[in-house]
């Protein structure tokens, strides 16, 4: 092709490169430059060399901010700075910023887990110190903001764009970190399970809970015979629990959590304890059936906490100490 | 949680007086100074939000309907002070630079002896800088600017304040390819030493030397003067009357503190650099018509 059509295609397509860009989202910009930032290393030299220049195989930097030697970090920043701004002239014009203060409160949380130094260093291509590491943040916080704002008020557009760009920068061990300190959800197995652990002083006792099968009422019966009282079998390691437990106080302290939420017919357990004895037997056990009653029944969770049914008692046997007899026991007190 | 108040200085006057109320006399007060917006209570559901903004927007409606029959100032035709980061002007005037405070210098005991010519006097203890002599030398400045842009050199923009960062960064940006920026600390050694500073990239295929460098506040970057000195880099720079004009090749003498002043001067420098970009690429054009048509006429010999 000859040298002139060279150039005039270069001049056209430069020149509609332009307004064309602009047009199409910035949002969308800015997330394929992350990208590429990303993936490409920091000065590939451009196509265009002209001899008139230094040696002709030399080519010029291509990216703008080559000369603070941490082009990809100073890149990346500058794209986040160029989203935040995006994002807030979307947001007006979609009559959601400035927020007042009741609006802002109605606002859900939205926490997330950004990547941390070590990860943020292979992305940015650079040491992240923590000055460069807080920076980052501070806009991420910033996007992220924006992101719960439209996410709630359900502008879609707005908020898929801006969490496309919002997740190249979060952590992958997001959702571990936001359940530490959560309990783990117990999900019923495939025949309608639950598996629960309850513990009490040194015993453990693993239970297993499944709701027990309602007989069909008979529908032709007109005499209407009262429904049959169901039955419920609870075993522990393999035993009855009448003759496992021949206290009352024991099988008063396994049952009660059954009796608080009325659910006294409805499931079987069956259980399995270890460690310790009566006492911490059936404490583990009415632990493990608190936590599988809550695991059939979530609605019933915030009763058992008020009833403190699902706490794990932490009382222990407290330790013998030197010069008592016991823990607390003192020796008898002699005068001399 | 207290309500929302339509003046809520006064309010917090009466509050700050009046030590000893009793808490009916307060909520009457905050009756009083209520809201009269419709609903202020939490956002629930999706349908509250697309109310709160359909109330917004038909406020903004109301505000642009009625704008029309107000003054002829619309948003376009009003100053606001982000135009001169975001719009700058083409060429700089005297007036423009003495609103920019570009002629503040420093205290005349700090005067360097150097920079008497550019001095206009001493006024309340500070050095006045002679603007007739600035407008000359920045217009010098930009046309080294464009013939350098005109010829595909690099121009460098540096300006290590937090307040110049933004500045330096659109100047880079109205040059495309060939803009570059330093916002933040200049690397002593990025050019003596770019071996180093460039590890990663082939040194030989890239070429760091810029062909201009544009420095903004040069009382922070003497590091990067000394290394454009070594390069044979040419400089521009803006002076301030505490700095001898002799550091750089080009010097403008104005306000080096002032950001305005910075945004006008980077303004005028980026978009003569602009034009010289754009002029580069019509000779280009230009010089290919005339080699097609060379090309041709050499071929129309060999024929004939």
């Amino acid at each position: 092709m000859s040298l002139l059509r060279q150039c005039l295609r270069r001049a056209y397509t430069s020149a509609a490169a332009g307004p064309g860009a602009a047009r199409s989202s910035p949002l969308d910009t800015v997330r394929t430059t992350l990208l590429n930032n990303k993936n490409a290393s920091a000065s590939a030299p451009t196509g265009t060399s002209s001899g008139d220049r230094g040696s002709p195989r030399q080519t010029p930097p291509s990216s703008p901010s080559f000369y603070t030697t941490r082009a990809v970090f100073y890149d990346q920043v500058a794209q986040l700075e160029r989203a935040i701004s995006t994002a807030n002239h979307a947001l007006r014009r979609a009559q959601l910023l400035p927020l007042p203060a009741f609006a802002r409160e109605s606002l859900p949380s939205m926490q997330t887990v950004w990547k941390s130094k070590e990860e943020m260093t292979a992305d940015f291509q650079t040491k992240m110190t923590l000055s460069r590491y807080r920076k980052v943040t501070k806009l991420l916080n910033e996007l992220n903001e924006y992101y719960r704002i439209a996410e709630t008020a359900g502008v879609a557009d707005i908020s898929q764009k801006i969490y496309s760009i919002v997740s190249l920068f979060e952590s992958a061990k997001k959702d571990a970190y936001l359940a530490r300190g959560k309990r783990k959800p117990v999900v019923l197995d495939a025949y309608g399970r639950s598996y629960t652990v309850g513990k009490r002083k040194t015993s453990s006792a693993r239970v297993w809970m499944i709701p027990v099968q309602q007989p069909a009422p008979p529908a032709e019966d007109s005499k209407a015979k009262a429904a049959p009282i169901p039955m419920t079998t609870i075993l522990v390691n393999n035993i009855p629990l009448n003759e496992f437990f021949p206290l009352p106080a024991d099988r008063e302290r396994i049952t009660r959590p059954l009796k608080v939420a009325g659910l006294i017919g409805k499931y079987n357990v069956f259980a399995i304890t270890r460690g310790g004895g009566t006492t911490g037997q059936s404490g583990a056990l009415a632990h493990g059936i608190s936590k599988g009653i809550v695991a059939h029944e979530p609605d019933l969770e915030v009763l058992f906490r008020k009833a403190k049914l699902t706490r794990r008692d932490p009382r222990m046997v407290e330790r013998k100490k030197t010069g008592f007899a016991k823990a607390r026991k003192r020796y008898t007190w002699v005068k001399r | 949680m207290s309500l929302p108040t339509l003046r809520p200085w006064l309010v917090a006057a009466k509050a700050s007086s009046s030590s000893s109320r009793t808490a009916s006399t307060r909520l009457a007060c905050a009756a009083r100074h209520q809201s009269t917006s419709a609903s202020t209570a939490r956002l629930e559901s999706q349908a509250d939000w697309e109310e709160f903004r359909a109330q917004k927007s038909r406020v903004r409606t109301l505000i642009d309907t009625f704008s029309e029959y107000g003054s002829t100032q619309t948003d376009e035709s009003a100053f606001h002070l982000r135009d001169q980061l975001h719009k700058p002007a083409r060429n700089a005037t005297i007036s423009a630079l003495l609103a920019a405070g570009a002629h503040f210098g420093h205290a005349s005991t700090r005067m360097n002896p150097n920079f008497m010519p550019y001095a206009y006097g001493t006024r309340a203890g500070i050095t006045v800088i002679d603007l007739d002599s600035t407008l000359p030398l920045l217009r010098r400045a930009a046309n080294v600017t464009r013939a350098v842009a005109r010829a595909g050199g690099q121009i460098l923009f540096i300006g290590t304040r937090p307040d110049l960062k933004h500045v330096v960064q659109k100047a880079a940006e109205r040059l495309g390819p060939q803009g570059y920026y330093v916002g933040d600390r200049w690397l002593p050694g990025t050019l003596t030493n770019k071996r180093e500073f460039f590890r990663g990239q082939n040194i030989e295929k890239v070429k760091v030397n810029p062909d201009l460098a544009i420095i903004l506040n040069p009382t922070n970057n003497v590091n990067a003067i000394r290394e454009f000195a070594l390069e044979n880099v040419p400089t521009i720079a803006i002076i301030d009357s505490n700095v001898d004009p002799r550091l750089v090749m080009y010097p403008v003498p104005a306000n080096d503190e002032n950001p305005r002043a910075a945004e006008l001067i980077a303004g005028v420098l980026s978009i003569a650099g602009r034009e010289g970009v754009a002029l580069g690429q019509t000779d280009k054009i230009q010089q290919a018509v005339r080699e097609e048509r060379k090309s041709r006429q050499r071929l129309s010999w060999r024929s004939s």
